[in-house]
């Protein structure tokens, strides 16, 4: 058995046949292509459990296909990018990309992010016990992964999903950053302060009625972050 | 009449070029001479009008003096209407003695035996010198009115003459030949203050390079009545950007304050439009540098991102155990890989920094955040090292860009370890600087130290330490790390004795409270 369907999309040849080698070696199943149109297309005619998207791509790029991609669907992407700014790195996030692996990268550190990436979430403590929320107009439902903001109607990522549970289960008390990266990302996690920065972002875009004004997912500076429930 | 304009330009005191210019029509100034004879000339016409009126009056129509006085009269103003205040007087006068002399009795004397004929004489020259002087200050008001309109006019074709020039050529130049073509001016020069250059136009070519120098440096009028000449200094916003001279000229002080307004617009319109296109150049050539810097780092990155996948993924053991050697040459391609992919990191990253293709993102840190950041972006490398680490909450923030800070610590690390011993602690840490306005970071090795002579050598580019040649480098790192302070208008520093280690260290500058990030 597969330990999962991967699509290299990648301009370069030599790039996709290492990956389709090396993964295929690891059990996965994979294909490629060498563009983000066909890229898209591929994704439309199967399905996939990850998306390996290299950054910089002639034609469309690899930005505008992450974002075409997460506008329809919830598929683990992981980019690889070969600028490691901070920028870029926010920018992919941002996108819509779950975990980025900059370039050139060793096979154990894709491995590992590959397999962070299509984790099942761990059954968290009290997680069978957290009841749908109903608050200020905000309905979460757990089991469908639907949020719906004074009738708006959005759906969550795996990795947003897993965000918003771990802090759902530990309401008003607030968690560090550290905690949150190994719980949520894994135990090669820690560092990576962007990325919670880009997700809790995008969970206030889908969960809070006013983004700009938090009251669900509050910052406790320098500290972490914080699920405010009134009691 | 003049047909062909020199236009003279030079720079400084040299004489730089000459070059014709195209051919137009120019008036001469009016010379006094000319002026004096057209007076006599009046003068001669206006007794000779009245000669005339006598002959008619006592000739042809005999009168008796009261009619005579009154046709004088008005002879004495037709004179003054079509002359001036001289003829007109003048006139006065010879009628004053003929009206006498032909009609007053005894009639062939020039005097007057009715004492009440006194009183008619003199109340008739009053009244005729009265008239002359009113008509001749309508006329003058008049000439004035008009030159007043022929100035306005004159402007008005200025500022739409320096509203369309052409900014691809010297703008100076152009402005100079447009105050001798509107203005009709025989002789024009323009000292432009910053870059020191003289311009000049029209017939006349004036010598006045120093006296246009002083006016624009003192912000003096200087007038030379002799030479018919005006230098003013011409001032945008109080301060002298230079200073224009203008001969033989009839301008009024509020045309000449509204021409100088003009030059002083035209120069600085000329001015911000260079800045704007000079601006926008950098911008483009700023951009182009940068994606061809991108587009370098993807080509180099990309193989070698193939090399590595493949030689770790060997390293790992997941391809099968290898045989000893065969591990010994799969570790050295993937060691030369990192070698040659810190290679391109860090010759990009110079490249752009000296290329100025990046701009400071500057925000509010913690100097402690800084250092701990860098510290875990290095962990894999300092893992086995013994660091001490002397920051401490308490400093107060700094206005950096954390990015490049970060670029800088670690290449700062990467030397450190590279130079010291693996068994000699690294210290790395912040402290207040003196006086309180800046944080000092620094980081210390137990290394073999730096003599003084390569201690001004080692932020070169390219340089190596002589004794530590066999270590693997790119020579870029210290390079890249005084480029970033210099951005942020800092430096850095190193004290060092041979044998007791190196202390490298730098200030960043405190962030004004209440902007914490």
């Amino acid at each position: 058995m597969s330990a999962g369907k991967i699509l290299v999309i990648d301009d370069d040849p030599q790039i996709r046949r290492v990956m389709r080698s090396t993964l295929t070696a690891h059990g996965y199943q994979v294909n490629d292509t060498r563009s983000g149109e066909e890229g898209l297309e591929e994704l439309r005619k199967s399905s996939y459990d990850l998306v390996l998207l290299d950054m910089n791509m002639p034609g469309m790029g690899g930005m505008e296909t992450c974002r075409t991609i997460r506008s329809g669907s919830d598929i683990a992407i992981i980019m690889l990018t070969v600028n490691n700014t901070e920028r870029q790195k926010v920018d992919a996030l941002d996108a819509g990309a779950d975990d980025y692996v900059t370039k050139p990268f060793s096979t154990p550190e894709l491995l590992a992010r590959i397999r962070a990436s299509l984790r099942r979430l761990p059954q968290l403590p009290g997680y069978a016990d957290l009841q749908p929320l109903a608050a200020q107009g905000v309905n979460i439902d757990l089991s469908s992964r639907k949020v719906t903001v004074h009738g708006r109607a959005s759906r969550l990522t795996a990795r947003e999903f897993g965000l918003l549970t771990y802090f759902l289960a530990r309401p008003n008390k607030t968690i560090a950053h550290r905690e949150l990266l190994q719980a949520v990302w894994g135990p090669d996690y820690g560092d990576e302060l962007e990325y919670l920065r880009v997700f809790v972002n995008r969970l206030r875009k889908k969960i809070e009625p006013d983004p700009s004004k938090p009251v669900f997912l509050v910052t406790d500076a320098w500290a972490g972050y914080r699920f405010h429930l009134s009691q | 009449m003049a047909s062909v304009r020199e236009v003279i330009v030079r720079s400084g005191a040299i004489a730089a070029s000459r070059e014709r210019l195209d051919i137009f029509d120019m008036p001469k100034p009016r010379s006094t001479a000319r002026n004096n004879s057209r007076l006599i000339i009046r003068v001669v016409a206006s007794i000779a009008f009245i000669a005339a009126a006598t002959f008619i009056l006592f000739r042809l129509v005999p009168v008796n003096p009261t009619t005579a006085g009154f046709l004088y009269l008005v002879a004495i103003l037709l004179v003054a209407t079509k002359g001036g205040l001289v003829e007109s007087t003048i006139a006065s006068v010879v009628a004053m003695l003929c009206f006498n002399f032909f009609f007053l009795p005894p009639i062939g004397t020039l005097t007057i035996a009715d004492p009440q004929n006194w009183v008619a004489l003199f109340a008739f020259l009053a009244t005729s010198l009265t008239a002359s002087q009113l008509s001749a200050r309508v006329k003058r008001r008049a000439l004035e009115a008009e030159e007043r309109s022929r100035e306005v006019e004159r402007l008005y074709a200025l500022s739409r003459a320096l509203l369309l020039i052409d900014t691809s050529k010297s703008v100076a130049n152009q402005i100079v030949q447009q105050i001798a073509l509107t203005c009709e001016v025989p002789g024009v020069a323009l000292y432009v203050k910053g870059t020191g250059e003289l311009y000049q136009a029209g017939y006349t070519t004036l010598d006045v390079e120093a006296r246009l120098r002083e006016s624009a440096v003192r912000s003096a009028v200087l007038k030379d009545d002799a030479a018919n000449l005006v230098i003013t200094p011409i001032r945008l916003g109080g301060e002298p950007i230079g200073s224009l001279g203008l001969s033989g000229s009839a301008f009024s002080d509020a045309a000449l304050e509204s021409l100088l307004n003009l030059v002083a617009i035209g120069l600085e319109r000329a001015n911000s439009q260079k800045a704007v296109t000079q601006a926008e150049v950098a911008k483009q050539s700023e951009e182009l540098k940068s994606t061809l810097l991108d587009a370098i780092a993807h080509e180099f990155k990309t193989p070698l991102t193939s090399i590595k996948a493949v030689t770790t993924d060997l390293l790992s053991g997941s391809s099968g155990t290898l045989e000893a050697h065969q591990q010994e040459l799969i570790t050295i391609a993937d060691e030369s890989t990192d070698r040659l992919s810190k290679l391109v990191t860090d010759a990009i990253q110079l490249a752009r920094i000296e290329g100025g293709t990046f701009r400071l993102n500057l925000g509010v840190y913690f100097s402690s955040s800084l250092i701990n950041t860098a510290l875990r972006q290095m962990k894999s490398v300092i893992e086995e090292r013994k660091i001490n680490l002397n920051t401490s909450d308490d400093l107060p923030p700094v206005r950096v860009d954390a990015e490049l800070i970060q670029i800088v610590l670690t290449h700062l690390l990467d030397n450190a370890l590279k130079y010291s011993p693996p068994d000699n602690p690294i210290t790395i840490g912040a402290r207040l600087g003196e006086g309180g306005g800046k944080v000092i970071v620094y980081l210390a090795d137990k290394g073999q130290g730096i003599t003084v002579q390569e201690q001004a050598q080692i932020f070169e580019k390219f340089y190596r330490g002589k004794s530590e040649r066999h270590l693997q480098g790119t020579g870029m790192g210290l390079a890249i790390a005084r480029e970033i302070l210099r951005a942020h208008g800092e430096d850095i520093a190193v004290s060092s004795s041979p044998g007791q280690g190196s202390e490298f260290s730098f200030a960043l500058p405190i962030a004004p409270w209440g902007s914490r990030q």
